[in-house]
């Protein structure tokens, strides 16, 4: 594979030469002395960093309905949030012309939760940080794909602190094109390594139901989540989980009932549903006010269901979703 | 009196596509065939109409087992739908696979004239959540 080797403020003058266009903008991150946050670019680069070492956000949840017709837009993100953008795209909620979208190597991050001040933002530093492994987010531990191999192109670091661009697309050759130096090969091995291979998860309903014991239904969840997309989610009728008169309704034809309910049926069906999508990010978790570990459920069975179809979210924009198609001839023991 | 016999016989809820299971389960009406009452029978225009949300919720409602059941493989009336439904279950059963609770849930395919063979299917799962719930009373 081949790729450009970088000089500091290389990918500085590149989106800055291509911000010069009033329609073009660039999501990434912005560093000052507040800390690191996303920040949409316009017009040029101030203070722009490439990692950001605390998640709040999956971006991708900016992106949601995007149609720019003739405005483009370049996304400087972590891996999860490209795969999360992939995700959107192949659920047609994003339209993929205009935008290039480039991953950049993570290091794992912190929880915007316990925030602290001494999180370095520079690639060098973050290794030596994230040392011990009791500092980084549980779901940045057990990531699936931390290195910059997904999307249009991806900012790649070698062992010796190189930065490398690599294009993967041709809209990543276009934006790779714009900058210094020649195309060459890239080293084999990088500063990120592949993720190691997580156990096949497995759980109980009584810890499930332990761990939900918590909850307040106030659906965070699922409104920070990137790939929970649906504008009419199945939980804001009277059907599962009814409010009101069909509240009363439903307790004068079943019983007694304990509130808040629905809290196993909630999160069971949700998720089912992003199964095949979720990318692993946490972004759930983050946003939980009661501190479920929602990423342990929602990562561990979105890897299996996506197992059952080889398949791997955000991997590639060719792969359809599995649930969306099929084969004749699979699945043999699937009846009973 | 009415209590005991729910509590002791299971409640199983059944998805059948409307043109083969369904038809399978009212000609084994008409040729006076039996299965067991806890079986509770709900047509849906194809298989694959049933989100496993449906099943998610009938399960935590209370239903002891579900299944779904549809048109042979190819003999979809819409073509394709019991592919995806096929894809759909594989998923879910894995899910509750995940949460040790895989028995739950059965997919079969039963064609409109396979009368017997829709009894046999109902029944041996009805037997076997009963078996599977008498010995967790026990335990």
């Amino acid at each position: 594979m081949k790729g450009k080797k970088l000089k500091s403020g290389d990918i500085e003058n590149a989106l800055n030469e291509f911000l010069k266009d009033g329609q073009h903008l660039v999501l990434g991150f912005k560093k000052d002395e507040k800390g690191v946050s996303h920040q949409i670019f316009k017009g040029s680069l101030d203070h722009h960093s490439l990692v950001n070492p605390v998640f709040g956000a999956n971006a991708a949840l900016y992106l949601r309905r995007l149609f720019s017709k003739g405005l483009k837009v370049v996304l400087m993100l972590r891996p999860c949030e490209i795969r999360a953008y992939v995700e959107l795209h192949k659920l047609t909620q994003v339209e993929r012309e205009d935008i290039i979208a480039v991953s950049i190597d993570c290091f794992g991050t912190v929880s915007s939760k316990e925030k602290k001040d001494d999180v370095p933002a520079e690639a060098g530093k973050l290794t030596e940080y994230f040392k011990d492994k009791g500092s980084m987010r549980w779901a940045c531990s057990v990531c699936r794909e931390r290195r910059g191999v997904v999307g249009d192109a991806g900012v790649r670091i070698d062992k010796s602190g190189n930065f490398w661009m690599v294009p993967y697309t041709e809209r990543g050759e276009e934006l790779v094109s714009g900058m210094e130096g020649e195309l060459e090969e890239i080293p084999a091995e990088m500063l990120i390594p592949e993720s190691p291979k997580t156990e096949k998860f497995e759980i109980d309903m009584e810890t499930f139901n332990k761990d939900l014991e918590k909850c307040i239904m106030c659906m965070n969840c699922r409104d920070m989540c990137p790939v929970c997309y649906c504008i009419d989610c199945v939980f804001n009728g009277d059907e599962y989980l009814p409010k009101g008169d069909a509240l009363l309704n439903k307790v004068f034809r079943t019983g007694s009932m304990q509130m808040p309910r629905g809290k196993d049926l909630f999160h069971l069906i949700r998720m089912y549903h992003v199964s095949q999508t979720c990318v692993g990010c946490g972004a759930c978790e983050e946003a939980c006010p009661q501190g479920i570990p929602l990423t342990k459920y929602f990562k561990g069975v979105s890897e299996r269901l996506q197992g059952v179809f080889s398949y791997m979210s955000g991997r590639s924009f060719d792969e359809p979703i599995p649930y969306v198609t099929f084969l004749e001839d699979e699945l043999k023991d699937a009846m009973d | 009196m009415a209590e005991e016999t729910s509590k002791k016989n299971p409640e199983i809820v059944g998805f059948c596509c409307s043109y083969c299971t369904f038809k399978a389960s009212e000609m084994a009406g008409s040729l006076r065939m039996k299965y067991p009452e806890g079986v509770k029978v709900i047509e849906v225009p194809c298989s694959s109409r049933v989100d496993p949300a449906f099943i998610i919720k009938a399960i935590v409602e209370g239903a002891d087992g579900v299944f779904v059941s549809g048109c042979h493989p190819g003999d979809c009336h819409f073509i394709k739908g019991n592919f995806y439904t096929r894809r759909k279950i594989a998923a879910l059963k894995e899910m509750f696979d995940a949460f040790s609770m895989k028995d739950r849930l059965r997919l079969f395919w039963v064609s409109a004239s396979e009368a017997r063979r829709f009894i046999d299917k109902v029944t041996s799962f009805y037997n076997y959540i009963k078996e599977k719930n008498d010995e967790r009373e026990k335990a």
